[in-house]
């Protein structure tokens, strides 16, 4: 069946022949069978199932679950603080975004609320994370369309922002940031200044990567007019996040439903009319630039605030002296030994955040223990893996890369 | 005040921007071609001088553990076990006494960090180092006395340049050495 090389002549119906990186099976004259993946077409583990009649698609199946976790199950036999971790895993580069609503349900389970600067370093780490997610997003979409130099440079200024998390958090990813009654660290001598000048830089390098990328004649037809997703079938679909604003929707959580200090920012929403993979493109590109904005009013609220409470008095009003000495030495906020027990009362929340992918849902269901009875989570990623099957076919084969990497789909966020 | 929606549209293209684009495109090309904005670490010639406060490696104080197993009970991978034996009491000469200590399984570790930080006595803490090689994965569980050795980073051990990457305006991050006493030149 499957032979080695690739012979021109020949092919018979029904015989499969393996191609670099792809099983392609001949269904008919004419027709092919393509299975793309599972080792990694993309960032990440999943199969599309194509089928093609000569070079257009006709049908487009994403196939999904090879990355499934059991996330949700898992969840329900920890204690409320170490699911913290294990939900990061989901997206380890926007880990903070990923977690903040389990982490504010179970804030409204307990009826406490951050103390404000918490807040503030929250949205800070929040941001961080935004730009860093969709570098690496466009880093993978410039590679899927063959411009290597788009790979390079948003993973190389990606570190940036990775190293911006690490000074605040003390790790590159997965920091396990937020923890229900605040935050974990404080933000280190000098760091609003290092956030200055990284923000200073991005913006130059966002002028860069219009006149390299998005308005590179050759990126250009690629992207211009392909996978058109018309805005009453982005409605219809229940996609989220940039896709979705690229299509002429005025939908982010910040803004129908702000939470932390999202209210209390200046910055713009970017939406996009066309909904083709480059008004895809621009949203990521306009988003990092309104993150910057963000940056920079949260660093300079940051300096004017007094350097203390990022932790709720229900954990921090007993500390003994020493954790209020290590506080104001290192920054950093140790916990009260209860965490590791943390008894939530009897009953349902519901919290939700906008990731760097979309809207990230979380229920969380207590009976009172010290674990969870249920945590139910729904992800961007989930949401958006259905745009294949509606928007891919008509297409070119060769323009399946345009469209995965434009929807900036991330199966271990989907399959969780 | 809160977030707005602002409509936008792509910019419109025509033949002269394709041509515009073309030139632009090769212009910014060669701009980095000349001067380009390398960070490239060359390890093991060169390693990274973590910060303190990175959440490195993890050691025991021993003296300073109280035995309250909280950070045996917090670690959210099951990588931190407590280890129970009998010795004699120093207060109570002639009597036995139940100790427990905790020990670390670095197959397990995700370095969260969370068994430091509710550490009541500060008897755990974070070693700038996490380039640790273990030949084998029976070594990565580490007792009770490898738990309190501080583990060194076989970078530094072979004599590596230790540097630090800065930021910049211009430039993101730069590459910087790190001096003997911790500065950054």
């Amino acid at each position: 069946m499957a032979s080695g090389e690739l012979k021109l002549s020949g092919w018979e119906v029904g015989e499969v022949r393996r191609l670099p990186g792809m099983d392609v099976k001949k269904i008919g004259r004419d027709l092919y069978e393509i299975f793309i993946g599972p080792q990694h077409p993309g960032s990440g583990h999943m199969r599309i199932i194509v089928r093609l009649d000569g070079d257009v698609m006709v049908e487009v199946d994403p196939d999904l679950g090879y990355v499934h976790r059991t996330m949700e199950k898992l969840a329900e036999g920890r204690s409320y603080i170490k699911v913290i971790p294990l939900m990061e895993r989901m997206a380890i580069l926007d880990a903070c975004n990923i977690t903040l609503p389990y982490v504010e349900a179970v804030e409204k389970l307990l009826d406490l609320e951050p103390p404000e600067r918490a807040k503030y370093l929250r949205v800070l780490l929040c941001e961080i994370n935004r730009i860093a997610s969709h570098l690496y997003g466009m880093g993978i979409f410039g590679v899927f369309l063959g411009h290597s130099t788009m790979y390079m440079w948003p993973f190389g200024d990606r570190e940036v922002f990775v190293e911006l998390a690490e000074r605040l958090t003390g790790a590159r990813l997965t920091h396990t940031y937020a923890v229900p009654g605040g935050v974990r660290r404080d933000v280190p001598d000098g760091f609003t200044d290092d956030l200055r000048k990284a923000i200073r830089y991005m913006r130059k390098r966002l002028e860069d990567y219009r006149k390299i990328f998005l308005d590179n004649p050759v990126i250009r037809a690629r992207l211009e007019d392909v996978g058109v997703i018309p805005r009453n079938l982005a409605i219809e679909l229940g996609i989220v996040g940039p896709n979705l604003r690229a299509s002429g929707v005025e939908y982010d959580v910040r803004l129908i439903e702000p939470y932390e200090v999202y209210d209390e920012l200046d910055f713009e929403i970017p939406v996009f009319e066309e909904g083709d993979a480059l008004a895809r493109t621009w949203v990521r590109v306009e988003e990092i630039r309104q993150s910057l904005r963000i940056l920079e009013q949260v660093a300079d609220k940051l300096d004017k605030m007094p350097r203390e409470g990022v932790m709720h008095d229900k954990f921090w009003a007993k500390a003994p002296k020493l954790y209020k000495d290590v506080y104001a030495r290192e920054g950093r906020v140790k916990l009260m030994p209860l965490f590791a027990t943390l008894r939530v009362p009897k009953g349902k929340a519901f919290a939700r955040a906008e990731a760097g992918r979309g809207e990230i849902v979380y229920y969380v269901e207590s009976e009172g223990g010290m674990t969870p009875y249920r945590v139910r989570v729904v992800s961007p990623s989930f949401r958006n893996a259905i745009v294949f099957k509606y928007i891919a076919p008509g297409h070119r084969l060769m323009d399946l890369p345009a469209i995965y990497g434009s929807i900036d789909y991330f199966p271990p966020e989907a399959d969780r | 005040m809160p977030a707005v929606p602002s409509r936008r549209r792509v910019p419109s293209y025509g033949f002269l921007s394709a041509i515009k684009g073309n030139l632009e495109a090769l212009t910014v090309g060669l701009k980095y071609f000349l001067n380009p904005n390398r960070s490239t670490l060359h390890y093991p010639r060169e390693y990274i001088k973590l910060r303190p406060g990175y959440r490195g490696y993890i050691v025991l104080n021993k003296a300073k553990c109280i035995m309250c197993e909280s950070c045996a009970r917090i670690c959210p991978a099951a990588a931190m076990k407590m280890v129970r034996f009998q010795a004699p009491d120093p207060k109570r000469p002639g009597k036995m006494k139940l100790y427990k200590y905790p020990v670390i399984n670095y197959q397990r570790c995700i370095f969260c960090g969370l068994c430091v930080d509710v550490c009541p006595t500060e008897a755990l803490r974070h070693v700038p180092a996490h380039d640790v090689v273990y030949m084998n994965l029976a070594e990565m569980e580490l007792g009770l006395e490898a738990f309190q050795q501080e583990p060194r980073s076989p970078a530094e051990e072979e004599g590596g340049i230790p540097v630090r990457y800065i930021f910049d305006p211009e430039k993101g991050l730069v590459k910087v050495r790190v001096s003997e006493g911790g500065g950054e030149q």
